[in-house]
């Protein structure tokens, strides 16, 4: 008896589970779209700015979020940058060359990188200009650079996993064919390893430019700031989308400002979201456009 | 005939005098070229962007930068040469005049005023009130006249210029209770405070609009008119502080902020200009 | 041809180095930099005592407490919501609505904490300041319910994960012995996966301890040691966040060392813990 309530308990709470989460969800979305959906005009991203000015980098846009979608993209592009060789290469040197122990060791100290809280390796980073700026050059400082190299870090052992992953699950008859027709370990990477694990490893890349995207903790650490415009060097300072999101949210001077924070809370939410349907688009599709349709 | 021309020069004169007035001061940066960061206090930060804008608007290659942080961080970053302006809203102390050879210029009058909600029904405390608040001992909106619920205290962190006015000049160096909310920045305070109904905190008179109430302190309203007759005692001075002599854009900067426009935008912000 | 290959796999080596050697590297600069704290053996004492900066004295024990009770209250809301949710999806829900719920709860996942962050102030906020009539609203209840929801997807997905592990001989002899769904992941499911389910609990608390957005925006960042759970708070991350601009060289700065060193710690004693069951979600296959 007290097993059939127990089991009927078991159902309906798994329900109310399912439907809190999406009720969540809704809410949390719905939230925004209602509140800021209105806001979302050409006035938003390029304030009083000719568009046209903008875009060509002619005139400076005030009080819109340009500056912030630029920075946010050449953070995002500049840190997978550094990422990505670094990310692969490792990740290929863990699945193909590193046995035993050694491996071991290796997936032991990436495990605990990928587990580091954002917040220390913006620490991290900002200890490094200081240090750099010290003891290096004093045109050194928190910097997009710098903010960059930070991200680049917090994503490197997801790349290495899901690089090392992809390459590891694929069957064991694909990896002997080539060797065995003698080509060498590296042809057989390049040539057969790499094109049949591609979709795997591009999700893993898409994945780290969403998280380099929405971060924030690394970026308020090393060198965003609140008005910088667009950025004219790597050394610079730059806008991101997310720290003005999270700027607004505290320091909103009036109303318009405020909407300004919902606005670009959508535009990140759909970048994001963006990203990551590509990603989930790429796993199912990517293998079969790069290995069917040359 | 020569007397009719130079009128006629002595004309031509007078309208382009008028004309350079009328485009304001930012001839300074006629041809100039660079980047020029600023941080630290976060009562200068409207002033800042303003005059910011202005200039980056004249002149496209002139690129500002303007972080926050709190006069603190301003007069460590300058002194350590991470930014070229650090402001600061209080006077440096001697130790960090020296430490740093700090060149001070304080280019406007402000003062700290006490905030609460508009829907706050308080709207005047004595000292030992104000003392007691933000010590904790008062803890309850009801015993001073208000609605029975209790009183959330925002206070800033220890970098902050205004916190220190403030501690010293308020609450004469009393107590802040650990239980208050903390917040980042002049903004942030007013922000936080015109959301909460319950709230009380401290912000500069210039940042006092209609979204948070001001508090009168000993029957005194901070407003700009009573801290500018200086009958309202918490007051202080903006400071942009540089390393050394400044020079080049850092210099052109300041002399903008000291130039009738750059005076003006003060004033419009809500500062007393000290020209 | 030869000196190409050599160099080609000479780099892949390097790259693995180079990656290796940041994991040290942090950890390095953090003990090198913190380090006159621990010659006065300021740093224990750091531990235990409260931050009261207009006194000199910087300990860190109330963001100790901030954090932990955060992130564990947090894992008290999300813990049953997720067993919840993926036994939904992986059994007890209609196959369908089940899979949607998933495709959901993967999107969750790339939703930006600045976000929550964002929402949680303009509408959780206000509802628990009115509700509970203590505080600002801004408090611990408030940052564990939207850490809850921030971390739920990851547990989610990873204890659905560890629910499909069960062999399905396992889930026939139950259908075969005429067992009901419910039955099946009380009796079968559950029991079977529990080793993934402690695994995922604690990836869980790690992500949660490592947050910095949800607690910085929204627990008030109070640095009195709270009473309850409507009290503002301070987490270590979020004290890192706010004291980073603070003067390099003063005791205030150096105690973020501390702050990142014992965050480092414990995020390695949780890898390390949870790599012990050898289940890490990777791994298995």
């Amino acid at each position: 008896m007290m097993n059939r309530v127990l089991e009927k308990g078991v159902t309906g709470f798994s329900w109310i589970c399912a439907m809190v989460l999406l009720g969540t969800v809704s809410c949390i979305v719905g939230y925004l779209l209602i509140k800021g959906l209105g806001t979302i005009n050409i006035t938003l991203i390029f304030g009083e700015t000719d568009p046209m000015d903008a875009l060509f980098f002619r005139k400076q846009v005030f009080d819109g979020l340009f500056p912030a979608i630029l920075g946010t993209f050449a953070l995002v592009a500049l840190s997978v940058s550094f990422a990505i060789p670094i990310g692969l290469a490792a990740g290929i040197y863990m699945a193909e060359y590193c046995r035993g122990i050694v491996k071991r060791v290796f997936s032991l100290f990436f495990d605990i990188l990928a587990g580091i809280p954002s917040i220390v390796v913006g620490l991290f980073g900002f200890s490094v200009a200081i240090f750099l700026h010290n003891y290096f050059s004093s045109r050194i400082y928190p910097c997009l650079l710098i903010s960059a190299l930070s991200l680049a870090f917090l994503v490197l052992p997801y790349l290495i996993r899901t690089t090392q992953v992809s390459l590891e699950n694929l069957p064991e008859d694909i990896r002997r064919t080539a060797p065995a027709l003698g080509a060498t370990k590296l042809q057989n990477i390049f040539h057969v390893l790499i094109p049949r694990s591609l979709s795997g490893i591009a999700s893993g890349v898409i994945l780290s430019i969403g998280r380099c995207a929405e971060d924030t903790a690394v970026i308020m650490l090393t060198g965003v700031v609140a008005t910088a415009g667009v950025p004219k060097s790597v050394f610079s300072n730059y806008e991101a989308l997310p720290f003005y999101i999270y700027y607004i949210s505290s320091q909103y001077s009036n109303k318009q400002k405020l909407l300004s924070g919902y606005g670009a809370a959508i535009i990140l939410l759909v970048i994001c979201g963006l990203l990551f349907a590509i990603a989930f688009f790429i796993k199912h599709r990517l293998t079969y456009h790069v290995l069917y349709k040359p | 005939m020569k007397r009719a021309s130079c009128l006629a020069w002595i004309f031509v004169f007078m309208m382009a005098g008028n004309l350079s007035a009328f485009a304001g001061n930012l001839d300074l940066f006629e041809g100039m070229k660079g980047t020029l960061r600023i941080a630290g206090g976060t009562a200068h930060i409207p002033v800042m962007k303003e005059a910011a804008k202005r200039i980056m608007t004249f002149n496209g290659d002139i690129q500002i930068i303007i972080a926050g942080g709190g006069s603190g961080v301003g007069i460590k970053q300058v002194g350590e040469g991470l930014v070229d302006i650090g402001n600061s809203g209080r006077k440096p102390t001697d130790k960090e005049i020296n430490k740093y050879q700090l060149k001070m210029f304080k280019w406007a009058i402000d003062g700290v005023g006490v905030v609460v909600n508009p829907g706050n029904k308080v709207k005047a405390l004595s000292k030992a009130q104000l003392i007691d608040i933000f010590s904790g001992k008062i803890n309850n909106w009801k015993s001073i006249g208000g609605v029975d619920k209790p009183i959330n205290v925002y206070t800033r962190d220890k970098a902050s210029g205004t916190r220190a006015v403030f501690w010293k000049k308020a609450l004469d160096k009393g107590e802040i209770t650990a239980k208050a909310n903390f917040v980042v920045s002049n903004g942030a305070m007013k922000s936080a405070i015109s959301s909460d109904p319950y709230a009380i905190g401290y912000v500069s008179v210039g940042y006092i609009d209609e979204s948070v109430a001001p508090v009168a302190l000993g029957g005194v309203v901070p407003t700009l008119e009573n801290v500018k007759q200086g009958k309202y005692q918490i007051a202080r001075g903006l400071y942009s502080n540089t390393k050394g002599e400044p020079s080049g854009l850092t210099k052109k900067f300041i002399d903008f902020i000291f130039s009738p426009e750059g005076q003006k935008i003060a004033s419009e912000k809500g500062f007393i200009p000290v020209q | 041809m030869k000196l190409i290959d050599r160099s080609i796999e000479k780099f892949f080596w390097i790259a693995a180095v180079l990656s290796l050697s940041i994991t040290v590297l942090i950890f390095g600069f953090m003990v090198i930099l913190g380090f006159p704290l621990f010659k006065g053996g300021q740093f224990f004492e750091l531990l235990s005592q409260p931050w009261l900066p207009d006194y000199g004295t910087y300990g860190i024990y109330p963001m100790i407490v901030g954090t932990l009770s955060i992130s564990l209250i947090g894992l008290v809301f999300a813990f049953p919501l997720s067993l919840g949710c993926s036994a939904f999806i992986s059994v007890l829900g209609p196959k369908r609505f089940g899979r949607v719920l998933k495709k959901i709860v993967q999107m969750m996942t790339g939703i930006p904490t600045v976000i929550y962050g964002f929402v949680g102030i303009f509408l959780l906020v206000p509802i628990i300041r009115e509700l509970f009539e203590h505080g600002s609203g801004m408090c611990i209840l408030s940052a564990s319910i939207l850490l809850a929801i921030l971390i739920s997807p990851t547990m989610i997905l990873f204890f659905s994960d560890s629910f499909d592990q069960v062999p399905k001989p396992f889930l026939d002899a139950v259908d075969a012995l005429g067992g009901n769904k419910a039955q099946k992941i009380l009796y079968v499911i559950l029991p079977y996966s529990l080793r993934g389910v402690i695994t995922g609990l604690i990836l869980a608390l790690g992500r949660a301890m490592g947050d910095t957005m949800i607690a910085l925006m929204i627990a008030g960042n109070a640095v009195a040691i709270p009473d309850s759970v409507l009290d503002s708070t301070r987490t270590l991350t979020a004290h890192i966040a706010l004291i980073i601009a603070a003067d390099f060289e003063s005791l205030e700065f150096k105690t973020l060392f501390a702050c990142g060193i014992i965050l480092y710690l414990f995020t390695t004693f949780i890898t390390l813990s949870v790599r012990s069951f050898d289940l890490m979600p990777w791994r298995r296959k």
